[in-house]
Formats: C-alpha cells, structure tokens, sequence
C-alpha cells in the first residue's frame, strides 16, 4: 500500500459528496432551503458572495455551517430563474466584487417558499410533538 | 455574448475572490497564511464540482457530457476489443432476428392499406346459422348498394383468369371481375383512361378491360394509343379502357378487369350462389357499427323478400386490413414472441459479459468516485457504453434483418397476405433503432448499477488486482434465465417438428404420389357449346392416355389440397325439403369417370361413373364415406335420392373414401361431406362455368421433367392458343398446405438453435470467469489430494446445476405456454403441447448442450497446476 493511496483516501473521506444514498438526500434537503437562505439574505439589501455565506452563518449563530462553495451553483440558478439579478459593484475593502440583488419576483418567491417553510417545519414539529410527550 | 457564457466568464474570478476574502480573514484572526489559505479552501469545498454544478445550471452540459462520454466511451471498447466483439455480434444476432421478423410484421399486420383512407375500407360477407364467413351473391349485392347510406360507395368482385390470345402471344393471365366503382371505391386514380363506366358494366354492355401497368407495357409497348384497342380475352374482343398505375395490387397480383355482369350469368343472376366479394368505403364520419346496422336492417327484409334463398342469412362487416390478414397475425405473433425470446438471452450473454467486465473495472470506477464522479455520473457513463455496443449491433443487426427478410419471403406461403410488401423501410428501421436502445440500457443498466456503488476504499485498498468483486448469484441467475428461455424456445421448435412428421404420415385419403396436375385453356373455337366443350375435353383426355408413361388421367375441378372451395347444399330425398341457408353442405367434385384411379381413392360400394353416364343418362352421384355414415346412418346409401342444390336430383350409385381436403390436419370441423358429379352430366349452361375450373390429373411414374414435354406437344397439337399452366406434383401441393407450420417450424427452430449457441456460449462464459477467480482454491484442493476427475467433475456439476435449474423453471413457464400454443391449434397436429416425448427429446439436447460448454472451462480448471496456482498471488 504506498503512500499515494493513502493521500487519496484521505480526499475521498472529505469530499462532500460520496455516493451513500443518505449523504445526497441530505445535499438535497439543503438545495431547497438554501435557496431560501440566500433569498432571505438578500432582502436586506444587495451584497457580494462570501459576505450572502458569512451573513448566513452569523445569522443561524453559526448553526448552519454552509459549505460556501455550493452557495455559487445556487446563486447562478436563482440568477436563471429570474429571482436575483447580479451585477458589478466594489466591496467595503474596495476590491471590484459581483453584487447579487434581489428582483422582485424573487421577492414574490420568498413569500411563497416561507409560507412553504412554515407550513413544512409546522407539519413535522406536530408529528415530532407527541414522541416528545411519551418519552417524558 | 450569450447570457450564459457572460455567467460563466466571471466565475472562476468570483471563486478565487471568494478564497481570497476568506484567507485574509483567517489571517486577521490570527492564522498563518497557509492555515488560512487551507482552511478557507476546506471551507469552500471541492473547487471543480462547484465549477461543474455551476455550469450544469446554465447547462448545455449533457450534451457536452454525452460527447465525452461517447469518446471515452469508443476508447474504452477499443481497448478490449474482444469484448466489443463478442457483444456487438451477439447483439447483431438478437437485433437481426428481431428486426427481420418485425418487418414482416409491420408489412403485413401493421401497414396501413396502400389506399387513401385505409381506415375507411371495409370487407362486407354474408353469414349463415353454421359458418361465420361467406362469400356475397351479386343480387345481394345489388340490393345493399344504394340503401346504406353510411356507404360512400361500394363494389363487388370475383377472381377469374383469362386467356390472352392477342395483341402478341397467347398467355394464361390472372385477373378480377369487377363492378363498375371499383377502382374509385378504393380510391385509385387510373395512369391512363378511365374505370369501368356503369353502362359497361351490364351483361349487353360494351366489353371493355382495364389492364396493369405491366401488361401495358408488355403488349402496348407503353402507347398511350393503347386506350381503345382491342384485347382478345377467352375468344371474345374487348376494349381497353384504362390502365393502372405501375405497382397497383388488391390482395393479388391482376393483369385484366372486366365487367362482373358480362362474367357468367348462371352465377351472377342467381341469389343462392355466394361467389363474389364486397369492398366499401365508410362515409368519412360513418362508424362501421352505424353501417351494420343499417345493412342488418336492408339484409332482414331480403331474408322476407326470398326465404328460399336468403332465410337465415346474415350480414357481416369487417375493417379490410382486419380482414385480409386475422388469419395469420396470430403465428406472426408467435413468431414475435419466439424471436423477441432470443433478444433477451442475446442481452443477459451481454449482460454477464460487461458483469464480468466490470468487475474488473472496480477499480477504475473507485477512483472516479475518488475524485468526485457522482454514482449518476458514472451511471450515465456506462449506459453510454452499453447503448454505444447496441448500437454497433443494430447496425449489423440491420444488414443481417435484409439478409433474413429475402429468405423469409422466399420461404413464405402463398397464402401469406401482402407478403409483397415485406421490405426493410422506414419503420423496420426505426425499430431497430428504438429496440438498440432500449437492449443497450436493459443489459448496460445491471452492471452499471452494480459498478457505480462502489465502496471506494474497499476496492482503492485492494490494490493492482482489480477484481475482487465477482457476481456470481447475478450472473448464474441470468444463466439459469438463458436455459429457461432456451428451453421454451426448443419445446416449441420440438413440437412444430412432430407436427410436421404426424402430417408427412398422414393418409389424406388418395395416394399423393405420382401425380401431376395442370390446366388447360382450351382454344375458344372448340368450346363455342357445351356439347363441343364436354367433345373437347374428352378427345384431350383421350390423346393424354396415350401417351407412354401415362397410368391413367381424367379433370377435376377441384385438386384436393388445394384450398379451392366449391361447396353448396344439398337435400337428401327428391325435394329440396328446407331453405338454402338450413340445407346440409357438401364439397363438389366434378370429375370424369379415371378419377378414382388417378388419384387411387378408394371405391367402398357401389361403381364410380362411367362414360356412359352422360348428359341423355339418368343423373348420379358417388358419396363420400362421411356423407354416407352422417346422412345414411342406419340405411344403404345405394340406390338413395339425394337433391344437389343449382342441379338436379340424382340417385348415389357408389360410396368413395373420404379425402382431406382442408389441409393434412384437417378435422372434420369445416364441410366434411363430398359429392362427385360426372362433369358430362352438368347441365348445359353451367359447363362453360365449370369448364374454366378444371385441372387435368395425371398418374405417371416418370417425372415432370420427362412428361410435361410431350403433355405439351399433345394439347398444343390441337391448336397454338391452349396456354398449358399451373402444373403441380400432388406432393408439391400436399407439401405447400403445410406452408404455414413449415414455416413457423423453420423460424422457430431457427431462433431456437440461435437460442441454444448464445445459452451455451453464455453458460461457457460464466463458468470460464469462475475458474479463473477459484484458480487458487482448486490449487489448494489439488494439493491436498482432488484427482484431476472430481475437479472436472466439480466444474461440469456446477454447469450442471444452472442448466438443470433453467430446465425445470423452462419446464413451468412452456407447461403455462402450452395453453397459449393450444390456442393456434390449427398449427399443432397429432401431438399435444405438453408432449412428454418432445420435452423429454429437448431436455436431453439442452443438457447435452451445457455438459459440452461446461466441459471446456472444466478441463482447463482440472489442469491447473497447484504450484503455480498457489504461487499466483
């Protein structure tokens, strides 16, 4: 066994994605909601990349450690959607950064996929609820 | 710039930013520029996956990725071309069989009509009590025509053949009598002229002809001058009225079309003859229920009008394509189902093969998932592959179907309807293309499936070797599978095989050797009366006994065997006692007195007719035995009266054996009676009807070859215009009504041997891959003591146990089959489809088969060396 092997197992465990069934249910579960992050993010106002990631993590008290790679597929299919728009600004330290900007369908949208939330969370709260009761 | 390159363009900058912020933030707090770098980049995650995610978003990308997955695709199938090989023919066998047997399908059950609105053409029979299919009579006919109105038009026909005795050299042609509106009905525009106009279609009517595009270019040299001249048809001058474009065909190929009514008029005139077919074309928003009904309607007051004739009688209508081809969609879709078998025993061999195949690809597919191919990806790259090899074999598969079609075609029965338009077309090709795809994502989806779930570290640690994930359950599950199917393919083979040997020792009730029949068209000057035409035929018979070689000869109008169908009522007594449509049915031979003693049927009582028995004698007739136990169960049939519907009342002066004469395997089932008639007895108006229908029967020992020559010379010696055609041995005849199992035997048997060499080929493989990953175990067996023999044995018995496996479980599935089969039972005969000797015969030839293709693997196992085996790793 050489060592080169052992380097490449060592990338294999950390990649995000391997091919467990388990893993990519949950990659999906987080697409749908991350979109949603993203939206909510932008309502309070235009903003680059990595501060949409930061704002995210800060904002859930670092709960959601968001991998910030994903965050740009996601951007770009909002973008294709038609519910963010993106454009050429300069970040706080002055360095030319893409600015993404909440459209006003996308406005719509978060109201859509909030409600959708609510009601998702609410649902599973209720059958979570009396497992809760019994165990106590 | 298209929006989605302009996307696209700025994001490896926004990537890098991105890793920048988050480095330089990391160092603010604290970390050393590489910790920062590191960790922001861990953060961030797999940089090419976020690339490619992102460009799937704006994708193009699946095109992009099938082309490389096509290139790597080419690449990987060229480095194990053996493989490639072996698969692309396996599959071309497959798809080629399937193909070919398709376009028959398509072309004969599937094709629409070559007219306008096919859908729209309808079959309209009559029916009575006992028989669900009749042919129509003219008066019927005529009194439908304009009361239907869902009809937009109708018309009428009879097959006839003419002989042509000028412009140019005399000939026999086949044609149809028509009614006026034929042509139109069907929706066919004529190249030149025009159809049949009503005013000739009357029996004093001008007699005018349309003709084919081949016999226009034959006799007319292809003159549009040709419209007006004379044809001379049978004796009589007709004008030529139109002609048709090239290539146009209703159910046979036809040279000439004359008017029905100028036909004879002992059969049109009369509304208890059924000898005549009908064709209609629906209103464009009529439903054929709305036509039938109003037809029933016409139909019940004819039925009041004329009891005699049509009490009893019913109506029947029929889409055309329906029609023309029920009787032989249910073997073509035997025979599809037998074929369609070999395709999935063709795709389990290749299933198994890429099994294996990929069972040495683990670790190449460990380390794609290494380095970031999700399972779909990879997936969707092996399906690319397999689809890749199906293709290929399509191809070939094609060039093999055309092969097959032109032996199909050679080989099919001329009872086979459209076979003319059999052809690799549109369609065919289609189908080849649709069924390459689905075979290559049926047999590509197993292995990809299984190769894609990879457990990357198990099989990334288990180092150079590569194989260490054997399928041995899929694979001996697709084996036993394979020997199942087989067995079910050979059972079916088996018993068509029996079939046919039952029917070769059938007695059909006359000796079939040594006879020979043809037709004569007897020049017109010589049949002008009858009494000239009964001279005529008796002075041609005359001159053919005497010539040497010939034991004996005389005509029939119908050659039994030969699927002519001349039946009628008839009453026993003196009076015909109920209705036509209530009176028993007989099958009409009329005959001259030597028939018996050329055909050798058997004379039981009584004395078969004599030359004296002629048209100033009392009338007679022989029986049948049939006839004589249904209708004179407990009296002597001799002396007996019995009424022949359209003739006379006659008194039976001998009883013959009876003759099969629907088929080999004839039941009984359909009008088993038979009357024989002395064709010197007809009346005088119905010779030249009956006349036109005779066959000359000859009973010679020497060969066609040999008497047909001076046959020839004797007809031809009493005038140049007496075309002699259709000649045919009685074997060929009794030989060409087993066409239609012949045929599927054949095919079947065919696609079963196919069926048997892919089933051992595939058994080969399994077995051969399991020795070379138990090499080392059978070393250590070796070692500590197993003979040669019991490794042998070991191989072969684990063969065994697959085969044996997949002949009981084929056993099951051809027991459940052999309902299905019973179903055709007009194509099994003498033998039951769950036939105990066939199974055991086909069992044995499959077993025989495995033990053969076990062997090989078995005796390369059995000479392992156990050194060497156990050095090996």
């Amino acid at each position: 066994m050489s060592a080169h092997l052992d380097i490449l197992l060592e990338v294999a465990i950390l990649l995000p994605r391997m091919s467990t069934k388990e893993h990519n249910e949950r990659i999906e579960l987080l697409q749908g909601s991350l979109d949603l992050l993203i939206l909510r993010t932008l309502l309070l106002g235009a903003t680059h990349g990595h501060a949409i990631a930061k704002m995210i993590e800060y904002n859930s008290e670092e709960v959601l450690q968001v991998e910030q790679g994903s965050l740009y597929p996601a951007l770009h299919r909002l973008i294709k959607r038609g519910w963010i728009s993106a454009e050429e600004g300069t970040s706080e330290n002055n360095r030319r950064a893409k600015f993404y900007r909440l459209t006003a369908k996308g406005r719509r949208q978060l109201v859509v996929e909030t409600s959708k939330w609510d009601k998702l969370a609410g649902a599973i709260a209720r059958i979570l609820r009396p497992v809760e009761q019994e165990s106590k | 710039m298209s929006r989605r390159r302009r996307m696209l363009k700025d994001l490896d900058q926004d990537i890098r930013d991105h890793i920048a912020i988050e480095t330089q933030e990391n160092i603010e707090r604290g970390m050393s520029p590489d910790e920062a770098r590191s960790s922001a980049l861990r953060k961030f995650g797999n940089v090419a996956r976020v690339r490619e995610e992102t460009w799937e978003v704006w994708s193009f990308t699946w095109i992009e990725q099938f082309f490389t997955d096509v290139c790597f695709g080419v690449r990987a199938l060229r480095k194990n071309p053996g493989f490639a090989i072996v698969a692309v023919l396996t599959l071309a066998l497959g798809i080629g069989a399937n193909t070919a047997i398709f376009s028959v399908v398509e072309g004969v059950v599937l094709a629409p009509l070559p007219y306008p609105q096919p859908d729209r053409m309808v079959l309209v029979q009559e029916s009575r009590p006992n028989l669900a299919h009749l042919d129509i009579s003219y008066p019927d006919f005529q009194d439908w025509q304009h009361s239907v109105r869902s009809f937009q038009q109708m018309a009428a026909l009879t097959w006839r053949d003419y002989d042509l005795t000028g412009p140019g050299a005399s000939a026999h042609l086949n044609g149809m009598e028509i009614t006026s509106g034929f042509f139109s009905t069907l929706g066919v525009k004529l190249a030149l002229g025009r159809e049949l106009s009503p005013s000739e279609d009357l029996p004093h009517g001008a007699p005018a002809a349309v003709i084919s595009d081949r016999l226009w270019r034959d006799r007319f040299a292809a003159s549009p001058q040709a419209l007006g001249k004379s044809i001379v048809l049978d004796g009589a001058v007709f004008t030529v009225v139109g002609v048709l474009p090239p290539g146009f065909r209703f159910l046979t190929d036809a040279d000439i079309y004359t008017s029905l009514a100028q036909g004879s008029p002992m059969i049109y005139n009369d509304r208890t003859i059924h000898g005549f077919a009908a064709i209609a074309r629906l209103k464009p928003d009529a439903k054929i229920a709305q036509a039938q009904s109003e037809l029933s309607a016409v139909q019940e007051n004819l039925d009041r009008l004329y009891p005699a004739a049509d009490q009893n009688l019913g109506t029947l209508i029929l889409p055309l394509k329906e029609a023309l081809v029920f009787e032989v969609s249910g073997i073509l879709l035997l025979i599809l189902g037998a074929v369609s078998i070999v395709l999935v025993i063709a795709c389990t061999n290749v299933a198994n093969l890429s099994l294996a195949r990929s069972a040495a690809r683990t670790r190449e597919f460990a380390i794609r998932s290494a380095l970031g191919a999700s399972r779909a990806r990879m997936v969707r790259q092996l399906l690319t592959e397999s689809v890749l090899l199906a293709l290929a074999g399509g191809v070939l598969g094609l060039g093999l179907a055309k092969l097959a079609v032109s032996v199909i075609v050679a080989l099919a029965p001329a009872s086979l309807p459209r076979a003319d338009n059999i052809a690799v077309n549109l369609p065919v090709l289609l189908f080849a293309f649709g069924i390459s795809l689905v075979v290559g994502i049926l047999f590509g989806l197993a292995p990809a499936l299984d190769s894609s779930s990879v457990d990357v570290q198990v099989s990334l640690k288990a180092g150079e070797r590569g194989s260490t994930r054997a399928h041995p359950r899929t694979q001996s599950i697709l084996v036993i599978v394979q020997m199942a199917l087989t067995l079910v393919l050979l059972m079916g083979s088996g018993l068509l095989l029996r079939t046919i040997l039952h029917l070769w020792k059938v007695n059909p009730g006359f000796d079939r050797q040594h006879v020979i029949t043809f037709k004569v068209g007897l020049s017109p000057s010589l049949t002008k009366t009858a009494s000239s035409t009964r001279t005529a035929y008796r002075q041609l018979l005359d001159r053919i006994r005497e010539i040497p070689g010939v034991q004996a000869a005389d005509f029939t109008n119908v050659v039994p065997l030969s699927e002519h169908d001349n039946g009628g009522p008839f009453w026993v007594g003196a009076q015909q006692s109920t209705s036509m449509q209530d009176a028993p049915h007989a099958l009409y031979f009329e005959t001259g007195p030597e028939y018996l003693q050329v055909m050798h049927i058997p004379l039981l009582q009584g004395r078969f007719f004599t030359p004296a028995d002629n048209s100033a004698s009392e009338p007679v007739v022989v029986i049948d035995s049939v006839l004589a136990h249904s209708y004179f169960p407990d009296k002597d049939p001799m002396g007996q009266l019995i009424t022949v519907a359209h003739w006379r009342t006659a008194r039976v002066i001998g009883v013959v054996g009876h003759v099969k004469h629907w088929g080999l395997n004839d039941t009984g089932a359909y009008n088993p009676s038979q009357i024989y008639i002395s064709f010197y007895q007809l009346s005088d108006e119905w010779v030249p009807a009956f006349a036109r229908e005779l066959s000359v029967a000859v009973r010679t020992p020497l060969d066609v070859a040999t008497i047909m020559p001076a046959i020839r010379n004797v007809v031809y010696g009493t005038g140049k215009d007496q075309p002699v055609y259709d000649v045919q041995t009685m074997e060929q005849i009794a030989s060409d009504s087993m066409a239609s199992q012949r045929l599927s035997m054949i095919l079947l048997g065919a696609f079963a041997v196919l069926a048997l060499l892919l089933a051992s080929v595939g058994i080969y493989g399994v077995l051969s891959y399991s020795v070379s990953q138990r090499i080392r175990e059978i070393g250590i067996r070796m070692a500590l003591g197993a003979e040669r023999r019991d490794v042998l044995k070991m191989i072969i018995g684990q063969g065994l146990q697959l085969a044996v496996a997949g002949l009981v479980i084929g056993a099951g599935v051809a027991l459940l089959l052999a309902r299905l089969i019973s179903a055709f039972s007009r194509l099994l005969y003498g033998v039951q489809a769950n036939d105990p000797v066939t199974f055991m015969a086909v069992s044995l030839v499959l077993v025989c088969v495995s033990v053969l293709a076990c062997y090989l693997p078995a005796r390369r196992a059995s000479r392992v060396d156990p050194m060497a085996a156990l050095k090996y790793e």
